[in-house]
């Protein structure tokens, strides 16, 4: 097997991947993110956020006063659709209606 | 010492339940352990392949955060091992595995010794790309489909008005809560994890009124809502929709990993998680172990454990799959069946940042920034703060969510009397 050294473990993200992104001009949390699919798994960065922003501050690839996390969305605990579909109006159990989609909150544009 | 001899020494060496893993090897368990636990003393550490590399995986954080410990458990698959508690004749399977035994799908990463950039791996020539769509991509996700479509009990919707939601039942929620109820104020309380995994955690018992086993999964400002998920074993789950007029968020903080090589092999755990899981079924190591950390956080924990406590710069490697020493780089190497990583906690700012708080770079991860008082948000409620969320504070985390409740109580004593709960 060979040698690596993970950051993100969900999406087998080393941290030689991201060395290689940020010699490509990637320095960003956002674009690592895209580029690399880091903190994209089941754990949605909760294990791998700080290691990746560790190592962009250590190298002054980010500033440690403004730097920011992707955006953190639903669901941050694991739930079921049957969970989520018990909260559906009874219309919605007989006829399918469309519901308008709720706005992103403000702020999180990420 | 072979593969499967048990990792730890049971204070009670009488297993009372037994669950199949695999298909067909019994482990035994007692009562009230988690899967991982069960798993983790029979020795049976691998739960599943890796995404990409298709490297062997394992149970990591042990505490509900990491994703990694997801394995099929009667029929359901994606189920955390770490958080399901074991009951008799439970069928526990890896996930994400095309064989059981040598997976020839490892050889990707004994073939490709660089890395994979999969914006130019096999994109071209086409044909080339049309086999990697139809095969490489598929090997993510082998997990099968439910056995049945239906679970086992329907699930419910309840709608709750609480005074105070409080999220989180550590030491800063324990004191905000009580602080809460002395004032005479309705609190819904509520944390993720079952009673006996927050007891473990904190040796205090004082969890009553506690609504345990419940996930809060999101923030809907624009329809005031909090939303939540209780799923308890044996009942169906419910779904709890909360529209408070304050909420107390003492989510804690999560166990980082430590970028070494080879810090993904079944058996690196996160030591807190698993002092935490020992506590909780009464269990010591009895297997060769290291803590791999660096100051008082790892010392405690390294203590805790009776282990040695090494630092990651001192480190060259972990060898083995699951592991079985680390190699350090003066060239000596420590037996460890298990590998116990105490990076410094970084706050669970997820849930609180959704509700509209800020967080700043504390070194160690994101803290939420609040004023004086303890607020970190407004908009339909008021959010406050308390605890590691806010960055890591170990025992004095009480003291920040009993001031935290006290300046809450300070700031809406006189209109919370007046106005109708919404």
């Amino acid at each position: 097997m060979s040698r690596r050294s993970f950051v993100c473990r969900c999406e087998d993200v080393t941290r030689s991947e991201l060395e290689h992104a940020i010699e490509l001009g990637l320095t960003d949390v956002e674009e690592l993110k895209r580029y690399t699919g880091l903190g994209t798994g089941p754990c949605q960065g909760k294990e791998c956020m700080s290691v990746l922003v560790s190592l962009l501050v250590d190298r002054g690839l980010a500033d440690p006063g403004t730097v920011q996390p992707f955006t953190a969305r639903p669901p941050t605990e694991p739930v079921t659709l049957g969970a989520l579909a018990s909260a559906a109006p009874r219309a919605t159990q007989t006829k399918p209606q469309t519901r308008p989609q709720s706005k992103p909150q403000s702020g999180g544009t990420r | 010492m072979s593969r499967y001899d048990p990792l730890l020494s049971r204070t009670d060496e009488r297993p009372d339940v037994s669950l199949r893993w695999d298909r067909d090897r019994p482990v035994a368990a007692r009562r009230g352990d988690t899967v991982s636990l069960a798993l983790l003393d029979a020795g049976a550490l691998e739960t599943s392949r890796s995404a990409k590399y298709r490297r062997p995986r394992g149970a990591f954080c042990l505490r509900g955060d990491c994703g990694t410990c997801l394995v099929r458990i009667d029929g359901l698959p994606n189920r955390r091992a770490c958080t399901t508690v074991v009951r008799d004749g439970l069928q526990v399977q890896p996930q994400n595995r095309l064989v059981s035994g040598p997976d020839p799908s490892a050889l990707i990463d004994t073939m490709m010794r660089g890395d994979m950039d999969h914006h130019h791996f096999m994109v071209r020539p086409r044909v080339v790309n049309q086999i990697m769509q139809g095969v490489a991509r598929n090997l993510t996700g082998l997990g099968t489909l439910p056995d049945r479509a239906e679970p086992d009990a329907p699930a419910r919707h309840e709608e709750h008005h609480p005074d105070v939601l409080v999220v989180g039942a550590g030491l800063a929620g324990r004191a905000a809560v009580e602080v809460l109820r002395a004032a005479g104020r309705e609190v819904l309380w509520i944390d993720r994890l079952d009673r006996a995994g927050l007891v473990a955690q904190n040796d205090d018992d004082g969890l009553d009124g506690l609504c345990d086993q419940t996930g809060v999964f999101g923030v809907y400002p624009p329809e005031r809502l909090w939303a939540a998920v209780t799923e308890r074993p044996g009942e169906g789950a419910v779904l709890r929709s909360i529209a408070p007029r304050h909420v107390v968020v003492a989510t804690g903080a999560r166990d980082p990993t430590i970028p070494l090589p080879n810090n993904d092999r079944p058996g690196v755990v996160s030591a807190r998680g698993l002092v935490e899981q020992l506590r909780r079924s009464g269990a010591r190591l009895r297997a060769p172990a290291v803590v791999i950390g660096a100051g008082a956080h790892a010392q405690a924990l390294a203590r805790a454990l009776d282990r040695p406590c090494i630092d990651p710069a001192a480190v060259e490697r972990i060898e083995g799959s699951p592991v079985e020493a680390v190699r350090m780089r003066d060239g000596s190497a420590c037996e460890a069946r298990l590998v116990a990583l105490a990076a410094p906690p970084a706050p669970a700012y997820e849930l609180v940042r959704q509700a509209g708080a800020s967080v700043r770079w504390d070194g160690h991860g994101f803290a939420i920034v609040r004023d004086q008082a303890g607020r970190c948000a407004l908009g339909p409620w008021t959010v406050w703060a308390a605890g590691d969320v806010c960055g890591h504070q170990g025992l004095a985390a009480g003291d920040d969510g009993r001031r935290v409740a006290q300046a809450l109580l300070a700031a809406s004593s006189s209109s919370s009397a007046l106005s109708p709960t919404p």
